[in-house]
């Protein structure tokens, strides 16, 4: 099976430590609703707090505005003589302010003064009263609101111009610090409120939105490699639908382009075998017959690579059919000591011609599998052995329980030719990774049996030969699952 | 049709072996059909299975090599074809395809051995023989190979001229060997086989028995190779 060339939780662990600049929909989704939240919500408080605390402010006035009329009132004109009286109480009641200090003053049309504060009168800054106006000032070092009001008091008679008497009353702003303290308290907790409601609903819908893409490529990222089949996801939401149809035509695509690449394979090993088996038997009859002595050489060389291209062919084959048979057959009960039998014949015969001492030390050993695929694993690994131990080796076949545990089936291939560096082992498993050691393997061999092991959930390691030499290749299978 | 190769020039008195190759690339049946005759042997091409049921009951074949893949019926419609008329004649199957199926189906279409493309050339040769050897013994009372006769009728073997004597089981397992020439016998088939006819034998037993066959059948040019832990093989030295 082929391996991804990072393990998928080193590839998450890298993720989570840098930065990730790629554009991201969750990354302006936030951007894009948070950041306008972020403004809007202090400028919405802003102006909500202007346009409560502007009648609250208003009211204040008109009240401060009432003092100045009730001064109005208090005003006599006697004879053309304006007076204003007092009284202590009178006085008091008009200063009557739970929270500020009160001012008031009178004023003639002259400007001097019928009664109350002088300071007042003479304070600076202050806009001329026509009816009734407000202002700012600062009266003994404190801001103050100021309500001024003028009136006529000396109405116009013959020979008499109309005069305009004032009335201003100030008073501190504890009042309106207090109104705007609340308002603004209302303000901006009504707005955190929103706020928080807004981001809150924003995250949700984000991470909701987001939810069946993430699962959507947590299924395809947990796949095998082999797992090519339509993604059917009915939760899918309308926008990602598209995308699924898209991915889902892809790998129909790629299921039968590679059906089709597996095909030409196959069926290009199959025709090659015709022309190699010719090229074979007459390069084996040329050898036979009379030739020129210097011909001997060449034709040797000749036949030894006609025997790899024919072996590469066959394992190619094989290859191919092990592909279509781990997809399109049921693992059955096997005894890998009867498949180990029934290979006798075919590689006894075989050893023979290659001066190869083949010996079997059988026990019963029960695995589940495909027939095929284990048969082509023994073939692989016998055809290895056979061909790297070279003449006069000794090449033994082993079934039986596992030295590791009684409970594992192991099958063994052992030679006692020039094995493999340890160092080189792991390689050994890779495709057209062939030894040092001549030979005319295709160098498939190794590969076909590790694929053929991960398919069976079965370990193949290398090890050393019998008494340190050689190579043992020891292939152990999860224990078969009990069945009566 | 069927093309006729010249006689070899053969012992007087010993018929050739004579093979019927049925192979529809004419490359392969030409150079197939070389190595063949290079053993002496003598061999009739025909690209098609259409004629071969008529031409293996007008000639005493000793063997057909029949392959799968052919144009027209196939191998295996043409095995049945021949089996059908009561043929016995040893058919050795040549398939470029190694699915095992195909191996069944054509040993259970009546098939006795098959071969792979790309085969080897003394594979192929060995197998013929074996199956023309087997075919021989099979017609009468009378097992051999190579200089070593078995009579079974009047239970007596020879070597060349020489009687050669053999105790009950060796007899019992000779027989056995030769009745299987060129395949391999499990022990356990050995035991099997020979339990049947006298008693019951241990795996020890057999070892000293084929030990003795071994040294007594030396002058015949015969030998049984032992395969490690599994059985043995009898052959020409």
């Amino acid at each position: 099976m082929p391996l991804s060339d990072h393990p998928p939780s080193a590839r998450a662990l890298c993720a989570r430590l840098r930065f990730d600049a790629r554009p991201s929909i969750r990354r302006s989704l936030v951007l894009w609703l948070v950041l306008p939240l972020a403004l809007l919500v202090p400028a919405t408080a802003f102006v909500f707090y202007r346009l409560a605390l502007a009648p609250a402010l208003d009211s204040l006035d008109h009240a401060l505005d009432g003092t100045a009329l009730a001064l109005e009132r208090l005003v006599r004109l006697d004879n053309g003589v304006l007076s204003l009286v007092v009284s202590r109480e009178l006085d008091s009641a008009l200063r009557a302010d739970r929270y500020d200090d009160v001012h008031w003053v009178a004023l003639g049309p002259d400007g001097h003064v019928l009664a109350g504060d002088r300071e007042l009168a003479t304070l600076g800054g202050l806009p001329s009263a026509v009816d009734w106006r407000f202002s700012d000032a600062t009266y003994n070092q404190q801001p103050v609101r100021v309500a001024l009001h003028s009136w006529t008091c000396i109405p116009a008679a013959p020979g008499r111009a109309a005069a305009q008497c004032e009335a201003r009353v100030s008073e501190t702003l504890n009042k309106r610090h207090g109104v705007a303290q609340q308002v603004l308290a209302a303000a901006a907790s009504a707005m955190l409120v929103e706020a928080l409601v807004l981001a809150m609903m924003g995250w949700i819908a984000i991470v909701r939105s987001l939810r069946p893409v993430e699962s959507l490529s947590k299924d395809i990222e947990q796949r095998s490699p082999e797992h090519l089949g339509p993604v059917d996801r009915p939760g899918i939401p309308r926008e990602v639908a598209p995308l699924v149809t898209a991915l889902n035509d892809l790998f129909a695509r790629v299921v039968t382009a590679s059906a089709a690449e597996k095909a030409f394979i196959a069926d290009a090993a199959h025709q090659l075998r015709t022309p190699l088996t010719v090229l074979r038997t007459e390069t084996e009859l040329a050898l036979l017959e009379d030739h020129p002595p210097q011909l001997e050489g060449l034709l040797r060389r000749l036949h030894i690579a006609t025997t790899r291209a024919a072996r590469l062919a066959n394992q190619l084959l094989s290859q191919a059919r092990a592909e279509h048979e781990r997809h399109n057959s049921a693992m059955e009960r096997f005894d890998l000591k009867q498949i180990a039998s029934e290979a006798a014949e075919e590689w006894v015969a075989r050893s023979v011609d290659a001066g190869v001492d083949l010996g079997f030390e059988l026990e019963s050993a029960r695995v589940d599998g495909h027939g095929f695929l284990l048969r082509e694993m023994l073939a692989n690994l016998l055809d290895n052995a056979i061909n790297y131990a070279g003449h006069g080796a000794r090449v033994t076949i082993r079934t039986g329980a596992s030295p590791v545990s009684p409970d594992c089936a192991m099958l063994e291939v052992e030679d006692n030719g020039p094995g493999i560096p340890v160092d080189q082992r792991e390689r050994a498993f890779e495709r057209f990774q062939r030894g040092n050691a001549g030979g005319t393997g295709s160098g498939l061999g190794l590969s076909i049996v590790r694929d053929i092991t991960a398919h069976h959930g079965a370990v193949a390691e290398l090890l050393d030969g019998p008494g340190g030499v050689g190579l043992k290749v020891r292939v152990t299978f999860a224990p078969a699952r009990s069945k009566t | 049709m069927i093309h006729r190769s010249p006689p070899p020039i053969a012992p007087i008195g010993v018929p050739p072996v004579r093979i019927l190759l049925v192979e529809d690339d004419p490359l392969l049946s030409d150079s197939t059909a070389r190595a063949l005759r290079s053993q002496g042997w003598v061999v009739d091409c025909t690209e098609r299975g259409e004629p071969v049921a008529v031409s293996v009951r007008q000639d005493p074949y000793d063997l057909l090599i029949l392959d799968v893949g052919l144009a027209g019926i196939d191998g295996f419609e043409t095995l049945r074809r021949v089996r059908a008329q009561g043929s016995d004649l040893p058919v050795l199957m040549l398939t470029a395809r190694d699915a095992i199926e195909d191996r069944v189906r054509g040993l259970e279409s009546g098939a006795d051995d098959y071969l792979v493309k790309p085969f080897a050339l003394s594979e192929l040769v060995a197998r013929s023989r074996a199956l023309v050897r087997r075919n021989q013994a099979r017609g009468g009372s009378v097992l051999s190979l190579g200089n070593l006769r078995m009579d079974l009728e009047a239970r007596r073997a020879y070597i060349g001229e020489q009687e050669l004597a053999l105790a009950g089981r060796e007899w019992s397992i000779l027989q056995f060997m030769l009745s299987r020439t060129g395949k391999i016998v499990a022990k356990e088939q050995i035991i099997a086989a020979i339990s049947n006819w006298d008693g019951t034998t241990s795996d020890n037993a057999i070892e000293v028995h084929v030990s003795r066959l071994r040294s007594k059948l030396e002058p015949a040019g015969l030998k049984i190779r032992t395969i490690r832990g599994f059985g043995y093989l009898l052959e020409e030295a």
